[in-house]
């Protein structure tokens, strides 16, 4: 009974943290403007969130086993404007442009696991040059300029709602978030992520094929950059060179806030959707009140270094709060 | 508590006192009112099961916990250990399990981390510090060159340069935390003169160890520390080895090597002639059912690259392995486990446990898809994982909280039945055992050999090896001795001496 409770409480508190970090900065903004809690404001939201969320999910699973990618912003451009042309000038149907672009960002994701998982060069180099040569190559579509109206009605695919209610964004969020939550408990490359991030050594002497895991872990990457430029191509119909700049780190800040800790092996799913919506929270939040571009980065930063020093920290932290707690009572 | 004070040679000034140390976690009483005096230029040998307290009582000492009760006196005067820097200061030199030496430097720059010398201009003087270093070095007779980079160094020698370095450091107490673990038995030799020429030259030393048979050859005397308390001080002339593990733990020594013999006819395993390319150099031999076959050898005479070998670890280029009567080879860990191969490294720690992962979850790495809901459904049972773990816990007895913590929350002890849990999940029928029992307590090491008894009991078989050859001896059937990657001899444990393996060896 008491063994129960405490594995109930062991993972509760394994996502309690960012959770209220989200809700935490939530209602902070509610209190600045009053038109946060509008529902057109978080439907808004709602939509800023879809793409850093899917895109993270990728992310977050590279971290997982101890790497890091930082050409997934890059590979956002690069799928938007290949999947533009095919569909656009290339006659292409619709489903077909939507398989490619996803079928095309597991290719790079792949491109960034051979050089890292096979070759051994540091993944921080690889998915560097990566980050590098997607944008470039990007630019070699339509001479380098966004095309624009790439289909009618593209737009349904980010803005349409299910049954007139529910936004489209939103489901596409809770799909991939759930089945990714599972993948990782339940699957046995789940646990084999979780193991070669925790020990790589103790991993490959378990059996377990180190290169082809982390092989993978990056195809994820790519594929949900895939995913993720589906939404950025529909949100404007349109593709572009530029799409999805500093993007991977914003990513990787979800990922971080998240709790997941960037030496591999922990962090849970699930926690980076609170990260990537305490990112856009605060994001449009300061939107909201006009707060200027150069405060909002600096503000942003703040936050990824106070995550982090609370994740980090979570012990004292709460042993601090125990002692303020004793002395007013 | 009984404390029988023995003043070690009579004339000899007490140099530190410790008085009613007790210190105190939550939920637990580390130290309870321990009191010892340390005499000066002494060897004093620490033992203890694990969790007795002799690590928190070196803490205390260096300055790293500050006990709630019990007072400090350091020549008599009563002195407070606020900090790691004050006990520095005080002379207090603490060379720890895991190494404070940087592995990139040289073993120059080592010994004056932290206190480069520098000349006039304020810059580095790399000459002077070289000179001091092996001057340092060919008074303590350490055959080191000072220029050579510490990752160059084999785990003895860098040992060593951490003793000189707390020499250096002008350490009048210096205090050696399990010092043998990762050393062969000249190796040892070689710092046990080195520690008997410190303690010559006036340097009192604390030696905290698990091997007691080591502890008794180079102390003046011993103290045996159980549960947190004292439970004994004697002159070394004083006691035998039986009275220290009695003291220790209650058991008699009789019981402490608890070897069955269950070795059958058929041959398992049958190694033909291999050869690899670090250092396994045309090796031959046969493991039966329900043998264990012990490796001899010094660090570096191939006993771990053989047992990567048959692992598929390292390539082999020539030779031949016949597993279950049937050749094998082996191109990745992999196939060895799927064939039926178990190995428990030398290090936990660094290649045997997921301290991101908890008990059940590191007992089921080697095997996943037994964890499969069946062949088309390969969804992972995570119940079945836990009543498996239950169920093996049984047996091996590990914490039942090690269920829900990370391993890195647990024991020495408890980590090393998480990875024999491991392989015990994998059905393996062939165990490689590198090093088993290294650093966990007699406890612990007892239930090791129990289990070793009962897989030998289950026609299992064991490749074990162990630089305690005590224990070599004592749980093998078979010896292989081990020269320069090549067996020199295979013999029945019992017709093996153990002067005789430590010389041959040589």
């Amino acid at each position: 009974m008491n063994a129960k409770l405490k594995k109930k409480s062991i993972s509760v508190s394994n996502f309690i943290g960012p959770l209220i970090a989200a809700l935490l900065v939530a209602v902070v903004v509610g209190f600045t403007t009053d038109r946060f809690w509008d529902l057109d404001n978080l439907n808004n939201l709602a939509l800023a969130v879809s793409i850093i969320a899917l895109l993270s999910i990728g992310s977050t699973l590279v971290i997982f086993i101890g790497g890091i990618d930082l050409s997934v912003g890059s590979m956002i451009a690069l799928i938007t404007m290949a999947m533009s042309t095919l569909l656009k000038f290339g006659g292409w149907p619709i489903a077909a442009g939507l398989l490619f672009a996803v079928i095309l960002g597991a290719i790079l994701g792949a491109f960034n696991g051979v050089f890292t998982a096979y070759l051994r060069v540091p993944a921080f180099i690889s998915t560097l040059a990566g980050l590098s040569i997607f944008r470039g190559a990007a630019f070699l579509f339509n001479n380098g300029s966004p095309i624009f109206s790439i289909s009618e009605n593209f737009e349904i695919i980010f803005y349409g709602k299910l049954f007139g209610t529910i936004p489209l964004a939103f489901i596409y969020v809770a799909v991939f978030y759930i089945f990714f939550i599972l993948f990782m408990k339940y699957s046995k490359l789940g646990r084999e992520i979780y193991a070669v991030g925790g020990n790589e050594t103790a991993a490959k002497l378990s059996g377990i094929n180190v290169k082809k895991v982390k092989f993978i872990a990056f195809i994820i990457a790519g594929a949900m950059a895939g995913v993720a430029s589906i939404l950025m191509a529909s949100r404007l119909n349109s593709g572009s060179p530029n799409y999805g700049s500093g993007m991977e780190l914003s990513a990787i800040a979800a990922a971080v806030i998240g709790g997941a800790s960037l030496s591999g092996g922990r962090g849970n799913i699930i926690n980076t959707l609170f990260g990537a919506l305490t990112i856009i929270i605060v994001q449009n939040g300061m939107n909201l009140n006009a707060v200027p571009t150069s405060l909002q980065g600096i503000t942003l930063g703040l936050i990824i270094l106070i995550a982090v020093l609370i994740d980090m920290w979570k012990a004292e932290v709460a042993e601090l709060f125990k002692k303020l707690i004793k002395k007013k009572v | 508590m009984i404390a029988v004070y023995i003043s070690f040679p009579m004339k000899a000034k007490v140099f530190w006192q410790l008085k009613n140390i007790t210190m105190f976690f939550p939920g637990v009483v580390a130290l309870n009112n321990v009191s010892l005096d340390i005499y000066k230029g002494e060897i004093l040998g620490l033992v203890g099961e694990n969790g007795s307290g002799k690590s928190t009582l070196i803490k205390c000492l260096s300055g790293i916990y500050q006990p709630q009760k019990g007072e400090f006196y350091y020549q008599g005067k009563p002195v407070k250990i606020s900090s790691s820097m004050l006990a520095r200061k005080l002379g207090v030199s603490t060379v720890y399990q895991e190494f404070s030496l940087v592995p990139t430097l040289t073993v120059t720059e080592n010994i004056f981390l932290g206190r480069l010398m520098k000349d006039k201009k304020g810059f580095v003087d790399w000459g002077t510090m070289y000179e001091k270093t092996k001057s340092i070095l060919d008074t303590l007779k350490i055959d080191i060159d000072p220029n050579k980079i510490i990752y160059n160094l084999s785990v003895a020698e860098q040992q060593l340069v951490e003793i000189a370095k707390g020499y250096t450091a002008n350490g009048s107490l210096v205090i050696l935390d399990e010092p043998t673990t990762a050393l062969t038995a000249p190796d040892i030799k070689r710092l046990h003169e080195l520690l008997r020429r410190l303690a010559s030259t006036g340097h009192t030393i604390i030696y905290i160890s698990h091997r007691i048979n080591e502890v008794i050859e180079v102390v003046d005397r011993i103290a045996v520390l159980k549960n947190g308390e004292l439970a004994g001080i004697a002159n070394i002339s004083e006691i035998t080895m039986n009275g220290i593990v009695k003291m220790m733990s209650g058991r008699h020594i009789a019981e402490h090597y608890p070897k069955q013999c269950n070795v059958q006819n058929e041959v398992i395993l049958k190694v033909e002639n291999i050869t690899t390319e670090n250092g396994v150099n045309g090796v031959s031999f046969e493991i039966r059912k329900g043998e264990v076959f012990g490796l001899a050898g010094l660090l570096g005479s191939g006993r771990t690259e053989i047992a990567r070998a048959l692992f598929g670890v390292d390539k082999i280029t020539s030779g031949k392995i016949y597993f279950k009567g049937k050749k094998v080879k082996f191109n990745n860990p992999r196939q060895a486990i799927e064939a039926g191969i178990a190995y428990i490294t030398e290090n936990r720690k660094t290649d045997g446990l997921f301290f991101n992962l908890n008990g059940p979850k590191n007992s089921t790495t080697a095997k996943i898809k037994k964890l499969f809901r069946s062949n088309r459904l390969r969804i992972l049972d995570l119940k079945k994982e836990c009543k498996i773990y239950d169920e093996s816990n049984k047996k091996l007895k590990i914490e039942p909280m090690s269920k829900y913590k990370m391993v890195g929350f647990l024991s020495g002890g408890n980590q090393q039945k998480v990875v024999v849990s491991r392989w015990l999940f994998s059905e393996a029928d062939f165990f490689i055992m590198d090093e088993p029992t290294q650093g966990i307590d007699i406890g612990a090491r007892l239930e090791v050999y129990n289990i070793i008894n009962e897989l030998m009991a289950a026609s299992k078989s064991i490749l074990l090896i162990s630089s305690d050859y005590l224990e070599l001896i004592s749980m093998s059937d078979t010896i292989g001795n081990l020269k320069f990657g090549r067996i020199t001899s295979i013999k029945d444990a019992k017709d093996v001496d153990k002067k005789l393996i430590i010389n041959s060896s040589v």
